[in-house]
Parts: structure tokens; sequence; C-alpha cells
């Protein structure tokens, strides 16, 4: 395997004390070549870091209609400017890929402490093309890099890939992203874990890994990142910490209990996915609650590298069936989907899934929209039991619910179907399961029922990697604030002001937990880069990035008739609570999506408009879009 | 050449030691720690200048999910000092402001004898080799102590 120095023009690279390394290390795993490459400084200004850097290279180096899992497909790893410093909430890395799931462009992000260790080993990013002959893994360590043969980790889970590649390289410090069974199988809903228990989880970045025979990316450095002013830098670092993070009321819950606090803010606004998608209120919310947390499975609180929130929990199942299973978590997302969708009761049960869910690589809000698919099915007797595995896969039964990670992951039996996500399981089952499914672009929602917050039906239609919460979350204003969730008014807005935001928040990179303002990132900005800054800057840089992955997506065929609403949440009302007899009426829906491109400036059919793309900054993109020729 | 990684694993005496006053050093509740190593971010960038926890005095060993905690290695600045009498350069030097014995960088030789000598796991040497590193209290005011947001540390 070819290993040392990287070629290139490393000793070219100017070192700047502005938060970046300069430094971007290609791989062609085809030809086993390496070679290291100066950060083009202009798409940094431009993009600045993480998802907009890594949208933009995307968009340059892969030719659209590219299979995603050909080894055409280009895959890459990304840091922030700020990664590595003190900012608080900013230990971030992100996959950015054309995803394997959706068939868009896709950035999927991890906290823990990979991010930092790659930067620590000197590169902005990492951008892997072709496959392999046979499993590799790649190690990078202080500015070197090297192919590695992964014939002792290939077929591993994920806890074993971490402990012998730290084993082999000598590194009990190295941090691991790496892929377990389900990437290796292709599982279209797999994820990179990294430090065990943080995932790249969304939009199969698994299987990509997996296409190139690529088991793992291993890092460890010892480099260190660079500011223009430390002194003034860290004197009002240090109160920011204290002041935005520690003492902002926007954390408050965060710091206490962290994202499980939302169950019983679903709960009570009806919201919370059940029994696929059936109810939106969950009988059996206290077993699996913050507070059932707290009192039954947690043993300590956990960070993310630089964070000074400690949202994640170490938590251990201490008697019963699943005794001894341990996870960091489980989040508010994988409780809703694969604790009450899933009819499940017990935290217990689900500490033990999204351990698997961790060790064999697999999504888990994929795995447990799918997981219920099949009870549904199953409870419906649309399925046999022979069909699922022999399992008496029925709502809430504990004993087949825990099994099913494995066997996606593995592909057994009814997992082969079940790995690729509920939009192919559906079409394979027929039986109207195309009905039962809650998707857009073939990414599986998150755990907000938009029936009783029908602005978070337009945050999935319109985010850019499939329906994802992440980049824009009006569920927080509508039920969870005061603002009427039914109405289509004003949804639109805060998708657009929210999507802008994120966009900035992916690209330092921060961590969505850090309620964070434009005004305030841009003084990060200039602290770390040296360079002038405004909450003006920051918003251009936004608009930028997001109609740069829309643009992305529309030159890979997908306009508005894919910003779709499920049609159960249009034809299927909640049963229960609040939203009793509500639906997203398709009208509605309609009307938020046509206001939406409108304050976009987008045309009718979702595409950027030329003015849009040269407001953005983005008048080169628009002379490579033929629908603009 | 002496390795820079160390066995983690502490006595509780040494954990006693580091949470009630029983030496000079900074104190420790580890069962407060979260492990965000921001200590380690503002360590290394008030004694080098730049972020790097592999150049912070403070190492910061997460251990996940068995046995499911972390280890904070500093010198705890103990009476003994074995590190002291080790040295063959006399490079670890009394602060008499302090009242503590401090590395001095440039006598140093970087040659382990105090990494070895000492059972704390409180010094070692810095990720090129070039010369011991271990806490100096920043002159008086750590900076760990004044980062932690967990308030696990304290002087």
């Amino acid at each position: 395997m070819r290993g040392g120095m990287p070629q290139g023009s490393a000793q070219e690279v100017m070192m700047m004390a502005d938060g970046y390394t300069g430094k971007v290390l290609r791989v062609d795993l085809t030809n086993e070549k390496i070679s290291t490459e100066a950060l083009n400084r202009e798409y940094a200004k431009r993009f600045m870091g993480g998802k907009g850097l890594g949208a933009r290279y995307l968009f340059d180096e892969l030719k659209p209609g590219t299979d995603p899992l050909s080894p055409d497909n280009v895959l890459t790893i990304w840091t922030g400017p700020a990664v590595g410093t003190f900012v608080p909430l900013n230990g971030r890395y992100v996959i950015v890929t054309k995803s394997p799931l959706t068939g868009t462009f896709l950035d999927s992000y991890a906290g823990g402490f990979f991010g930092p260790e790659v930067k620590y080993a000197g590169f902005d990013g990492v951008i892997i093309k072709g496959k392999a002959k046979k499993p590799v893994y790649l190690w990078l360590n202080d500015e070197k890099a090297e192919i590695r043969d992964a014939k002792n980790v290939w077929g591993k889970d994920t806890y074993k890939t971490e402990e012998l590649i730290r084993k082999e390289t000598g590194e009990p410090k190295a941090r691991v992203a790496c892929i377990g069974p389900a990437g290796e199988k292709l599982g279209l809903i797999s994820s990179v874990t990294s430090d065990l228990t943080r995932n790249a989880g969304r939009g199969g970045t698994g299987a990509v890994f997996g296409s190139k025979n690529l088991k793992a990316v291993a890092a460890r450095g010892t480099l260190g990142v660079e500011v223009p002013d430390m002194e003034g830098f860290m004197k009002w670092a240090k109160e920011m910490v204290q002041k935005d993070v520690v003492e902002n009321p926007d954390h408050s819950g965060m710091i206490t209990d962290g994202t499980p606090i939302l169950v019983d803010l679903s709960n009570d606004a009806g919201i919370l996915p059940t029994e696929n998608w059936r109810t939106g209120v969950f009988e059996g919310s206290k077993g699996i609650n913050s507070e059932a947390i707290k009192t039954r499975v947690l043993v300590r609180k956990k960070a993310c590298f630089s964070c000074a929130i400690a949202c994640g929990t170490h938590a251990k199942v201490k008697k019963g069936m699943f005794k001894d299973a341990a996870t960091e978590g489980p989040e508010y997302e994988t409780l809703g989907l694969c604790g009450s969708n899933c009819g499940i009761r017990n935290v217990e049960a689900i500490v033990k899934f999204v351990e698997d869910c961790d060790r064999f690589g697999l999504d888990s809000i994929s795995t447990g929209n799918v997981v219920a698919l099949v009870m549904e099915l199953y409870s419906k007797k649309l399925l046999t039991k022979k069909e699922v595995n022999g399992l008496d896969l029925k709502f809430g039964n504990e004993d087949a619910y825990s099994k099913m990670p494995r066997i996606i992951a593995n592909r057994e039996g009814i997992g082969n179907v079940l790995a690729d996500g509920t939009k192919k399981a559906a079409k394979k089952f027929g039986k109207g399961a195309d009905k039962m499914i809650a998707e857009v672009k073939g990414m599986e929602y998150p755990a907000y029922d938009p029936r009783g917050s029908i602005g978070m039906a337009l945050a999935y239609a319109t985010s850019d990697r499939g329906a994802c919460h992440l980049r824009a979350w009006p569920v927080a204003a509508e039920a969870y604030g005061s603002m009427d969730p039914w109405t289509p008014e004003g949804k639109a807005a805060i998708c657009v002001e929210d999507q802008t935001r994120t966009s900035v928040k992916w690209s330092f990179i921060f961590c969505d937990f850090y309620s964070v303002n434009f005004a305030n990132m841009a003084k990060y900005y200039t602290a770390v880069t040296g360079v002038q800054s405004s909450e003006a800057h920051m918003r251009e840089i936004g608009r930028r990035i997001w109609n740069l992955t829309r643009a992305f997506n529309v030159r890979e065929g997908f306009t508005r008739k894919e910003d779709t609403l499920p049609e159960k949440m249009a034809k299927d009302p909640l049963q229960d609570g609040k939203p009793k007899g509500h639906v997203v009426p398709k009208a509605d829906f309609e009307k938020m999506l046509s206001e939406y491109y409108k304050l976009w400036n987008w045309d009718e059919q979702g595409r950027p408009t030329r003015t849009a793309l040269d407001d953005a900054g983005l008048s080169d993109i628009a002379k490579r879009l033929s629908y603009l020729k | 050449m002496h390795s820079t990684h160390h066995p983690w694993q502490l006595s509780e005496n040494i954990r006693f030691r580091r949470r009630f006053h029983m030496s000079k050093g900074l104190k420790a509740e580890v069962e407060k720690c979260t492990g965000c190593q921001l200590c380690a971010l503002a360590c290394s960038a008030n004694h080098v200048g730049k972020f790097n926890p592999s150049e912070s005095r403070m190492n910061v060993v997460d251990a996940f999910p068995e046995p499911g905690e972390y280890r904070l290695n500093y010198c705890i600045h103990c009476d003994e000092h074995p590190c002291v009498e080790a040295c063959p350069v006399e490079a670890i030097k009394l602060d008499d402001a302090l009242g503590i014995y401090v590395v001095d960088k440039e006598t140093c030789t970087a040659c382990g004898a105090c990494v070895d000598a000492c059972p704390y796991n409180g010094c070692w040497l810095d990720p090129k080799g070039s010369y011991s590193i271990k806490c100096d209290l920043c002159g008086g005011t750590p900076q760990c102590v004044e980062v932690c947001p967990k308030g696990v540390l304290k002087r």
C-alpha cells in the first residue's frame, strides 16, 4: 500500500494564522495515489468551510448524473475555519457527497472529536475518488497520509474497528470515522460512525464509503490551529463561552436535559410520531422521555469537543433483558422514531437498539421509520411472520424490535428490503405501503409530525438533502411556540431565514444546539480568520450556499415535483391531542411552497433564477446551468 | 526516545489527592468532567499560542463505553517531586513566588527522566519530543480553571 509524504504542493502552502490549515488532501483509491494541494482560497472566502466549501468542490468535481455508488462519485470530508479552536460547540466535521438514498446533494455531520483531529493532522478537507481494489482505510497523521490495508477490520462492527485501528496505528488517541456491516453491504440508510456513538448519519454516507471499499478514515494530529491574535481572541472568547453559551437562556434545557426534553413537548403538542405516524400522542411516553433517561439509564453527561453545554448522555441499561447495553443518548429523534414510532415504551430497549445502530452503522432516524413501516404491515397482516424473519414484529414487541438493526445491517431476510429505506421498501412490498411512509426524495421524516406543525412539511420538502430537521425548524415557533401551527402564513419566511442561518452554521461548523445569531457568527469569523465580517456578510454567505446546493440539485434534475408532501400527511388526519383531525392540506402546502420559491427569487419550478444566482455571488455557477442558457 | 503515551490508570490515592487539598497543584472533581477539552485548548493557547490539545499541560482522556469515564492527567505539584530529583540537568526549577517546580524549557534536554519518574502521569514530552511539559499554574492564574464550564477544576 502506498504511504509516506503525499506528493504535491504542500511545501508551497503558505502558513497563515487564519484558522485554516490551507491544505486539502486528495485521494485516488483506484490508483492508490495521494497528494496534498493548497486550499482554494477564493472558495474559502466565498463558501467559508464545511457545507459551503464542500458544496462548491462537489459542484465542480462531480459529473451530473453520476451513480452515487459508482467509483465516479466524489466523497469529501470537511472541517471549518473554527474547528479545532476554542470557539464553543464547533468541533464537527461534515461528509459532502452525492447521496445514494436521495440522489441529491448530501451533507451529513457528526460531533465528537474526529473533526478537530483531521484539522490537527493538517487538513481542512479530504477529497476521495475512485474505488480501492480491496478494503482499505485512510490514515492521516501530521500532514502525512497513507492508504492502508483494511483486511483486519472489514466485516467488524464500528466499536471493534476503532479499537483495532488504534492498535494498528499505535495511536491510542486516534479518532476513527468508519462504517459497519450496513455500509459494507451498501445499505442506503447506513451511516459513518465516529467516536463510537457519533454519526454522520443521514443519506447513506456509509454506503458511499462501502462502494469505494473504504472502511474508515482515521486521524491523529498534533499540529494545532492558529488564529491571528491569540491574546485578544481568548480574552473575548472566554466571555462568549460564559455569556453566550453557559448563561444563554436558550441553552438551559440542553444543559439540564439535552434533546430528550423534546419528547414531552412533542407529545403535549400531539406531534410525537407514534406507531408509524398513526398518531402524535404516545401513551407510553413516560417510559421514553427525559425523566426516564435521567432516572433509569444515565451514567454521566458527555460533551463533544469544545462544548460547554454537554447535552450528551452516557447511558447504560442496569437490569432486564438489555442489561449492560450502553450508548451515548438516545437523542430525541431516536426516541421518537425508534421509540414511540415503533410503539416502544421502555428506554432500555431503545438504548440497546441504538447501540446496535451505532455498532452496525445505521442511521437511527431512517431505521426507526423503516422498522415502524414493517411493524404496520405486519400488524395489518400484509406481511406474515415468516416474511419478517419469523419475528412477532408487532408494535411494542421489544424482543423482536431489538433484533432489527442487525437484520437490516446484514441484509438478512426482510432486512435486505429494509436496508435501502422506506421508499424503496414500500415499492417492493406494494400492498399500499407507499401510503404508509413519510419521506421526501427518499429520505425519511425526522420526529416532528407536520400535521400538528405544518411549517415542518415545507421544511422537509425544501431541505437540500431530503426530509431533514436541521435546515429549517419552524416547529420551534409553531407547535413549541405561540404561532398558529396550522396556518400556511409566515411559514415560508421562517424556512428561508432558518436555511440561510444554518447554511452559515454548518460551514463553521457549529453544532445545532448553539443558539448563535448572525452578528455573533460574524464576530467569531473575524476572530478566527482576521477577515472583517458583519451580519450582512454572514447572511450573504448563507444565501450563496443555499442557492448553490439548490443549483446542484436542479442540475441533477430535481425541481418542484420532488419537493413533496407525503400522501399520508395530506390525507390521514391525526387521531389524538391538539392536532386531532388535522392533516397538512395539499393546497396550503402548495401555497407555502410557491411563497417560499418567491422569497428565494426562484422560479415556479423551484429553480434559482439568474438574478437570484447573481445576487448570491454565483454568476459563475449560473453559467453552468443548462436551464439558464 | 520516551513515549508520550501513558498508562492512564490512576490509583484511588491519586484521585483523592487531586480532589482534596493535598498538594499545591490544581484540584479536580473529575466526576463532573464532561470531556469538552476547553481546558486543554485554553492551556495550549496560553503556553504555545496555538489551539492544540497535544501541547496542553492538561491531558484529557476519554474512556468509553467502558469504564465510561474521563481522566485528567496533569502535574499535581506533589511535595516529593521525584521529577526534580530525576532530572540530570536541573531543568525543573523552583518558582519562588508560587512555591512550585516548573520546567525551564531552555535547560531541558528532553531526556524523559522526569516522565519516567513521575508516578502521577503529570508530565510528558511535547509532540516534537523537544522538551518536557507540565503544569506551571500559568504563573498563578490557571487558564483551565477560568474556562472550565462545569466547575471541575480549582486552584
